[in-house]
C-alpha cells in the first residue's frame, strides 16, 4: 500500500513534527501498521474457500465486472483470491448463494451456448448473460465482492499493488499537505 | 491490538464506588475524567476494547464492510427497524450505529463541532409549538452552557474561527481552521455569487499541536475511523489517559451492562454487566452516570424494569425512548472540470449557515447549514459500490472510465438538518430478537416528521443551486423523501426538562424518579440542533459534572 517514497517521507515530516509534538510515540504503531498493509497473499497461491473450478468460473464473471481494459482490473487485482479468503470468514450464507447462482447460470451457458462453463465463453457472449441476470442476488453478490476486493487492502488477499486505487487516482497516504487539489490551488494563488 | 494499560487501580465489585459510568463515549470520557480528578473513586464499564491510534487502519473492508468498530449482526447484535409502530419491525445490519469503543464514537466521527445557538435552547417559544410533536424548550440557556462549549474547544481541542454571525464565545479558538479543501473553495465561491457566506468549519480535529498532541497530517481517513494521529480529538485520547491517571478510575473493557439494579427504597444499588469472560457481574456504587448514547442508554432503562419500575428504570413519564431525533441529511454531489481531491484531509472546511432558521413564511418548521465534502467521505471502495455517480452502468469497461473521473473529480455539498422530537419516533426492545447475550435487540421506530422532509428538501434545492453556481458540470441529488432508515446521531431518548411527566432528567442530568441515577449523553437533548449533536453532547458533559461534583460534596447524592 505504502511505496518506500511515502514512507520516506512520513519519516521526514514525522521528525519535523515530533519537536513540538508527542507524535514519537505514535510513530512506531502507524509504521507498524504500513508493515502489516503491506503484506498480501502470495500471488498464485491455493484456495482455502472455493476449488479450483468455482474460482475459475467466480474469476470469469469477476473479469467482466471490472474488465482489464485500458487499465488493470479484477484479474490484476487478484479479486478472486480476495473472494476466497472473505468468503472464508463469516460469510457463509454468501458463499452458499454464490455456489447455488453459478449452477445456475452455467445451466445458462449450457443452454444457450451448449458448452459447460462460463469462462470457456468469449466476452461478448459472458456480457450477454451477465445481463441479463443483472438483477439477481447472485450478481449482486458477485458485484459487491468484486468492486469491493478491487479496492480491498492486500491482507485480505488481493494484490498488493492496489491497481484500483491507481484506476481511481486515489493515492494512499498518511499524509498530505494544502493546496489539495486544483480549486485550492487556485484559490491560494489568487489570494481570496 | 495495543492495550492500554488500565489494570489500576482496582475495585472490589462488592464495595460501594462513589460512581459506576456505564459507557466511555462522548460523554462518558468526559464525565470519567472530571469526577475521577475530582477525586471520586469511579469504575468504567465499556463493551469494546480499548483502541490506540497505532490499531487503526486505512481499512474500509473491516471498518465499513465487517463493522470493526459499530458492530453489527456479525459481532452478535442485530437490530430491527419499521418506520411506524402498526408495522412489525425487520431485522437490518444496523439502523442505530455508534462505535464501541473506549471514546466511543467521539473516535470515528467527523468531528463537526457547530455549537448550538441561542435560538436552539427557546425555539418553541419563540416560533410557538408544532401540534403532534413533542417540540419544546430547553430548562437551560445558550448562556449557562456556553463556558462549557469553551470548555470542550480548549480541553478536547477544536480548530476554527469566530465569525461575525457565531454565537457570542467567552473564549478564542485554541486552534487556527484547518486550510480550505478545493471541494469548499467551490462551495465559498458559490455562495459568494449567491449572496450566501461560507465560512470556517469549526472541527475537532487539530490544526496546530495542542495539549501535548499533534496537528493533523490530512490522511482523509476521519469519518468512520480513528485517528493515527491522536489528531482526532476522541474522548479516548483527550480524557481518558488522564482519568486513568487520576488513580481514582478502573477501566473494564469488554464488559456489557444487562441492567441496573434498585434497592427497596429506589434508588440505584449496582449495575450487572457481563465482563470481558462473559462472567455476570455486579458492581455496587452510591451513583450510576448513564453514558452509553442515544439508543443503549433508554435500552437499558428499559431493561432494567422491575416490580418497582414496571414500565422501565426511571420511566414515569413514558418518555424513556421517545423523541428519537436523527438529524436529517441531504446531499447534492457534482462533477467538475479539474482535480478536487476532496479525498484528502478533514471532511470539511467550509459551513453556509444563512439558513440556520428557514423563514417561517415557507410554512414549515426547519434549518441546518451547508457543508463541502467527498461524496463518498474520500473512501475508494464506498464510492465504486454505489455505481456510477451521474448516471451510467455500475460495472464493466464504461463504469471503470466513470469511476476514473468521479472519484477525484466531484464534491459533494450536503445539508444537516432538524429533526423534530415525535413520541412515535424511538427506541424499544424488539418482542422476539435477541442479541448475542440473549437481551431483546434494539428496535428502531422511525419516519421523518412532513416538516423535517420539507427542509431536507428545501437543503437539497439549496445544494442544487450552489452546485449549479460553482460551475458543476453534471450534478445528482438525494434526500430521504419517504424517510430514514436510521443514523448514527442518536438524539432525544431520555430528554432534559423542569416537568417529570413530560421528561426524564432534570436540568442537571439527574433522573426525575430515581435520585442516584444521572444520564448524560445524546439521549439529554430537547431539540435536535442543526446536525452536529457531539459538541453539545460533551457541553452537556462537563456541565453536567460540575453539577455532579457540587451535589456529591453537599452530600445531596
Amino acid at each position: 500500500m505504502n511505496g518506500p517514497m511515502s514512507r520516506r517521507a512520513l519519516l521526514a515530516l514525522t521528525a519535523r513534527l515530533a519537536k513540538q509534538s508527542c507524535i514519537v510515540l505514535t510513530l512506531p504503531m502507524v509504521l507498524s501498521g504500513c508493515e502489516r498493509a503491506r503484506q498480501s497473499a502470495a500471488e498464485g497461491a491455493l484456495f482455502s474457500t472455493l476449488n479450483s473450478d468455482e474460482a475459475s468460473e467466480l474469476a470469469a464473471i469477476a473479469s467482466r465486472i471490472l474488465p482489464s481494459d485500458e487499465t488493470p482490473g479484477a484479474n490484476e487485482a487478484g479479486v478472486i483470491h480476495f473472494m476466497d479468503h472473505v468468503l472464508g470468514d463469516g460469510r457463509d450464507d454468501e458463499l452458499a448463494l454464490l455456489r447455488v447462482g453459478l449452477l445456475e447460470l452455467q445451466a445458462m451457458v449450457q443452454q444457450s451456448f451448449n458448452t459447460p462453463t462460463f469462462a470457456s465463453l468469449d466476452s461478448s457472449q459472458q456480457d450477454e448473460l451477465l445481463t441479463r441476470i443483472e438483477s439477481t442476488q447472485f450478481f449482486g453478490t458477485m458485484r459487491f465482492l468484486t468492486v469491493a476486493g478491487m479496492f480491498a487492502l492486500p491482507e485480505y488477499g488481493g494484490s498488493a499493488d492496489l491497481p484500483g486505487y491507481r484506476m481511481i487516482g486515489f493515492e494512499s497516504r498518511h499524509f498530505w499537505q494544502p493546496p489539495f487539489g486544483y480549486y485550492d490551488a487556485d484559490y491560494a494563488a489568487r489570494g481570496e | 491490538m495495543a492495550e492500554a494499560n488500565n489494570s489500576l487501580p482496582h475495585f472490589d465489585t462488592r464495595t460501594d464506588v462513589d460512581f459506576v459510568i456505564i459507557g466511555s463515549g462522548a460523554a462518558g470520557g468526559i464525565m470519567a475524567r472530571e469526577l475521577s480528578t475530582a477525586g471520586f473513586s469511579v469504575v468504567v464499564l465499556e463493551q469494546g476494547p480499548h483502541l490506540q491510534a497505532g490499531d487503526f487502519r486505512h481499512d474500509e473492508w473491516a471498518y465499513d464492510i465487517n463493522s470493526e468498530l459499530t458492530w453489527s449482526v456479525r459481532q452478535g447484535h442485530p437490530q430491527t427497524f419499521r418506520k411506524t409502530e402498526n408495522e412489525e419491525a425487520q431485522p437490518v445490519e444496523r439502523a442505530l450505529s455508534y462505535a464501541h469503543n473506549v471514546g466511543g464514537s467521539s473516535v470515528h466521527y467527523s468531528g463537526n463541532f457547530w455549537r448550538l445557538r441561542p435560538i436552539d435552547f427557546m425555539e418553541a417559544s419563540v416560533k410557538g409549538t408544532i401540534a403532534g410533536t413533542n417540540f419544546t424548550d430547553w430548562p437551560i440557556s445558550y448562556e449557562e452552557l456556553e463556558p462549557y462549549y469553551s470548555r470542550v474547544d480548549w480541553e478536547i481541542g477544536v480548530s476554527g474561527l469566530q465569525g461575525p454571525w457565531d454565537p457570542p464565545r467567552s473564549r478564542d479558538y485554541p486552534c487556527p481552521p484547518m486550510p480550505v479543501k478545493g471541494s469548499d473553495v467551490l462551495l465559498e465561491r458559490a455562495a459568494r455569487q449567491l449572496g450566501l457566506t461560507a465560512y470556517p468549519a469549526p472541527v475537532a480535529i487539530l490544526s496546530q499541536p495542542h495539549n501535548g498532541r499533534p496537528a493533523c497530517t490530512h490522511c482523509g481517513f476521519c469519518n468512520g475511523y480513528g485517528c493515527e494521529m491522536n489528531a482526532k480529538s476522541s474522548t479516548m485520547i483527550a480524557m481518558i489517559p488522564q482519568a486513568l491517571a487520576s488513580g481514582n478510575c478502573e477501566l473494564r473493557t469488554g464488559c456489557t451492562a444487562a441492567r441496573i439494579d434498585t434497592d427497596d427504597s429506589g434508588r440505584v444499588r449496582e449495575v450487572v454487566y457481563w465482563d470481558a469472560d462473559g462472567t455476570e457481574q455486579a458492581q455496587r456504587a452510591k451513583a450510576v452516570v448513564l453514558c452509553a448514547n442515544g439508543a443503549e442508554t433508554p435500552r437499558l432503562l428499559l431493561l432494567s424494569a422491575n416490580s418497582q419500575f414496571p414500565d422501565g428504570l426511571a420511566n414515569s413519564s413514558g418518555m424513556v425512548g421517545k423523541n428519537l431525533m436523527f438529524n436529517a441529511h441531504c446531499s447534492v454531489v457534482g462533477l467538475f472540470e479539474h482535480p478536487v481531491n476532496a479525498y484528502k484531509s478533514v471532511p470539511t472546511t467550509r459551513v453556509v449557515h444563512d439558513y440556520y432558521e428557514i423563514d417561517q413564511t415557507m410554512g414549515f418548521y426547519g434549518g441546518g447549514g451547508i457543508d463541502g465534502r467527498h461524496p463518498s467521505r474520500g473512501m475508494p471502495m464506498g464510492l465504486a459500490l454505489r455505481g456510477s455517480l451521474f448516471d451510467g452502468p455500475s460495472w464493466g469497461s464504461e463504469f471503470k472510465r466513470h469511476l476514473s473521473q468521479e472519484f477525484t473529480h466531484t464534491a459533494a455539498f450536503n445539508g444537516h438538518t432538524t429533526s423534530l422530537p415525535l413520541s412515535s419516533n424511538n427506541v424499544s426492545l424488539d418482542p422476539t430478537l435477541k442479541d448475542k447475550w440473549g437481551r431483546p435487540a434494539l428496535r428502531c421506530t422511525y419516519m421523518d416528521h412532513p416538516d423535517d422532509i420539507a427542509t431536507m428538501k428545501f437543503f437539497h434545492d439549496r445544494c442544487s443551486e450552489l452546485m449549479s453556481a460553482a460551475g458543476a458540470i453534471k450534478q445528482t441529488g438525494y434526500y430521504a423523501q419517504n424517510g430514514q432508515n436510521g443514523s448514527v446521531h442518536l438524539l432525544g431518548t431520555c430528554r432534559m426538562g423542569d416537568d417529570p411527566t413530560n421528561s426524564v432528567i432534570d436540568r442537571y442530568h439527574r433522573a426525575h424518579d430515581v435520585p442516584n441515577l444521572y444520564m448524560v449523553d445524546g439521549s439529554s437533548l430537547v431539540t435536535s440542533g442543526r446536525g452536529q449533536p457531539t459538541m453539545t453532547i460533551m457541553a452537556l458533559a462537563f456541565r453536567a459534572a460540575d453539577n455532579i461534583i457540587q451535589a456529591a460534596r453537599r452530600g445531596e447524592i
